[in-house]
């Protein structure tokens, strides 16, 4: 496209677009001339060059990792500063050295930052000072902004656990840059990773807060928050999956599904009622929020508020509590409504990278797990499941037949549903649009009209005066000043015809007090 | 750590327990009287009878219950093993006066089973005993099937508030005894944090309910 645009002149000949690897799909100068797909596989092979040589450099950077993170275990619950640096700088600075000889341009650094973390003098730190937790800066500069913030966040929050703040951060930031170098591993590797990591982290921690739970679960959020926030562009939709492939089947499968309608679903929801429409609708957009946060604990938020939605809209509708037999079916219809944005992606990148405790057993988690079987539904969605049959099933998806508005008996008119009370909501909201217009157009025609008074009334005061210096010319010093000057003169002259000037008292002379 | 595992005596068990159940035998009825104390009553305060808690005292340890309702239609019967992944308990619902709920809880027995091992502790409830005279599952097969199953069978009435204690009160006590044995399964091993490994001194007086249990929940 960018080629058409660079030389419009120039007659593109069809083949010259179309991706050179003749795949069949047009090309993109971007892409150097290849389809989107094409590229990114032929990106992605030089890519796991350059990442091959990385890796051998990453492995052992883990396992060092590992290795000090196996002998900081051993000793953590009892805080004896004493053993603790021998085997860290034995375990993890050794090999390190070696590396520094190496010179790996960039990565160089990395290396030298995470062997700070594990260094003896800043392990020791926060053993000995015990209040003082400064803030370790944040060295890399390709960090966004976001992050950075995320970052700041993070260590705020640490300050007020003084101690063991520090040595989370440390831990923490380690972890996280360490996963730059497992780009390339699976994502159930990955996610495998980051979820040892937490267990590791919470049993510390619970030994540390002797069973605090609430403490604990508080202090493992800021992690994830801190962790995701960083790792969601790895981790999120990652290339390695097919999650973007699903997502699109998926999309594709809702949209197919339009013509389901409420009363198919037997979702115990009636639209009719304002207030239950109006939590239809603060549902859906909570469902399609899920996809602009970065943390999963915030996603799984947006599911647990859409979750409540539904339940007031089921609480005004049926004037009970619902059951899951009520939520199941409203939840899919939300979901069928919505469409949400890369669903499937969402919700391995919730699964894969949430602390489990929340999955397993809170009460977002079975909100999570709800939406979970809605997309389940969903996919395999038939016929019987609509209690509907399979020629019937078959005529609306193909689009031949659409059912008949089930919500229509109400009254025949117009505002029945909750499409047509948008649409007469967004024909008051036009209605109003247009009232605006002709209000302003009236406002502006009422400036125009004084601007013009006013140059008009501008003219007739100059006129005016001009008049009448016509008719009496100034006398005395009007000789000096002639004609043109329509004010009198200059004001120097205003006491020139002034005799008894000579009388006054000589002028004030300013004074000089000592201070 | 977060699962039913994180024993100890100052310890909180936590349980996930899922309700199986066909349509209209009475599950959400079951839960909102036990939560609640409530039925059938249109002021009941909570928004949602889908995802209840409830805070036990069991022999001086902390239980946190957490009962997961799901959808008992016929055409939600797939999603089954969403929902129960990772429970503790399943408490399968049948009313006493209808045969084809019972069949199903059959149906739901043989694939939790299937799924989940021994570890999950399946009670078999006979709801509506208040309509006894239209009994329509006899008990004899009822509580033969439950013996044969592995499960426990309870009679309740969440109408008249019957069974409902006695049947939550005995499914966690089962819980943390499975809870229990796999704790001592994994016994002194290493991967316990300090605190867990002080507190193995909750050493019951019934080895015998021992299953030894891979890792329903507290292994990570």
């Amino acid at each position: 496209m960018s080629a058409q645009m660079e030389r419009p002149a120039i007659h593109v000949d069809q083949s010259e677009l179309l991706c050179k690897k003749g795949c069949g799909f047009y090309g993109n100068a971007a892409c150097q001339g290849l389809c989107s797909k094409c590229w990114r596989e032929e990106n992605q092979q030089s890519r796991q060059k350059q990442i091959q040589d990385d890796w051998a450099l990453a492995a052992r950077l883990q396992k060092e990792e590992e290795a000090a993170y196996a002998s900081h275990q051993g000793s953590q619950p009892q805080p004896q500063p004493q053993p603790q640096p021998q085997p860290q700088s034995h375990s993890s600075i050794s090999p390190f050295s070696k590396f520094e000889d190496k010179k790996t341009n960039e990565k160089s650094r990395k290396v030298t930052t995470v062997k700070k973390f594990f260094s003896p003098s800043a392990r020791m730190q926060p053993k000995k000072d015990s209040g003082h937790p400064d803030t370790p800066s944040p060295g890399s500069s390709r960090i966004s902004a976001e992050m950075d913030r995320a970052t700041h966040e993070f260590i705020d929050f640490l300050k007020t656990l003084q101690k063991p703040g520090r040595e989370i951060f440390k831990q923490c930031r380690a972890f996280t840059e360490s996963m730059a170098y497992k780009r390339d591993m699976s994502a159930e590797d990955q996610s495998e990773c980051v979820q040892d990591f937490y267990q590791n982290l919470s049993d510390k921690l619970h030994a540390h807060y002797k069973g605090a739970t609430e403490r604990v679960e508080l202090v493992m959020d800021e992690v994830e928050k801190y962790m995701m926030n960083r790792l969601y562009e790895d981790c999120f939709c990652p290339e390695t999956t097919d999650d973007e492939k699903k997502d699109l089947v998926i999309q594709k499968r809702i949209r197919a599904l339009h013509w389901v309608t409420i009363n198919m679903l037997a979702a115990p929801v009636n639209e009719e009622i304002p207030a239950v429409s109006d939590n239809v609708v603060k549902a859906i957009t909570a469902v399609i929020e899920v996809d602009s946060k970065r943390v999963p604990r915030e996603k799984l938020t947006c599911v647990t508020t859409c979750s409540k939605h539904i339940f007031n809209a089921i609480k005004i509708t049926k004037n009970e509590a619902a059951s899951a037999d009520d939520f199941l079916p409203t939840l899919i219809y939300i979901v069928l409504k919505a469409n949400p944005p890369r669903l499937h992606s969402n919700i391995q990148y919730i699964t894969r990278y949430s602390n489990p405790g929340r999955l397993m057993q809170g009460e977002d988690g079975y909100y999570f797990t709800n939406l979970c079987c809605a997309v389940a539904f969903i996919e395999k969605l038939d016929g019987k499941s609509l209690n509907l049959s399979q020629e019937e099933f078959e005529l609306y998806m193909s689009g031949q037949a659409s059912p008949q508005k089930p919500l229509s008996p109400s009254a025949g008119g117009p505002p029945s549903g909750s499409g047509s009370a948008m649409a007469e909501q967004a024909h008051q909201s036009l209605d109003l649009l247009t009232g605006l217009g002709a209000r302003q157009e009236k406002v502006l025609e009422g400036a125009r009209r004084l601007e013009r008074d006013l140059i008009d009334w501008c003219d007739g005061v100059e006129h005016g005066v001009q008049d009448v210096l016509e008719r009496f010319p100034l006398e005395g010093g009007a000789a000096a000043a002639p004609a043109p000057a329509p004010a009198p003169a200059d004001p120097t002259a205003i006491d020139s015809d002034n005799v008894e000037n000579d009388k006054l008292p000589a002028p004030l002379q300013p004074q000089l007090f000592a201070r | 750590m977060a699962a039913g595992g994180a024993g100890g005596n100052n310890k909180t068990y936590s349980f996930k327990v899922v309700l199986l159940g066909e349509g209209c035998v009475g599950k959400t009825s079951l839960v909102l009287r036990y939560c609640e104390n409530k039925f059938n009553d249109k002021h009941i305060t909570t928004l949602q009878a889908s995802f209840l808690t409830k805070k036990l005292n069991i022999t001086g340890k902390r239980v946190n219950l957490a009962i997961w309702d799901t959808a008992g239609q016929e055409r939600f019967h797939a999603l089954g093993p969403i929902y129960y992944r990772d429970s503790n308990g399943a408490i399968l619902v049948y009313d006493i006066t209808d045969e084809d709920s019972f069949q199903k809880v059959k149906n739901w027995v043989k694939e939790l089973r299937k799924m989940l091992g021994n570890e999950i502790c399946l009670c078999i409830v006979g709801n509506k005993t208040d309509l006894e005279k239209e009994r329509h599952v006899s008990l004899e097969e009822a509580e033969g099937y439950s013996e044969s199953v592995g499960a426990k069978h309870y009679h309740t009435s969440a109408k008249l508030n019957k069974g409902i204690e006695e049947l939550f009160l005995d499914l966690c006590k089962r819980m943390m005894d499975t809870a229990q044995a796999e704790e001592r399964a994994k016994g002194n091993g290493a991967s316990q944090s300090g605190n867990a490994r002080r507190g193995v001194q909750i050493v019951d007086d019934d080895p015998q309910a021992a299953t030894p249990a891979g890792g329903c929940c507290s292994s990570g």
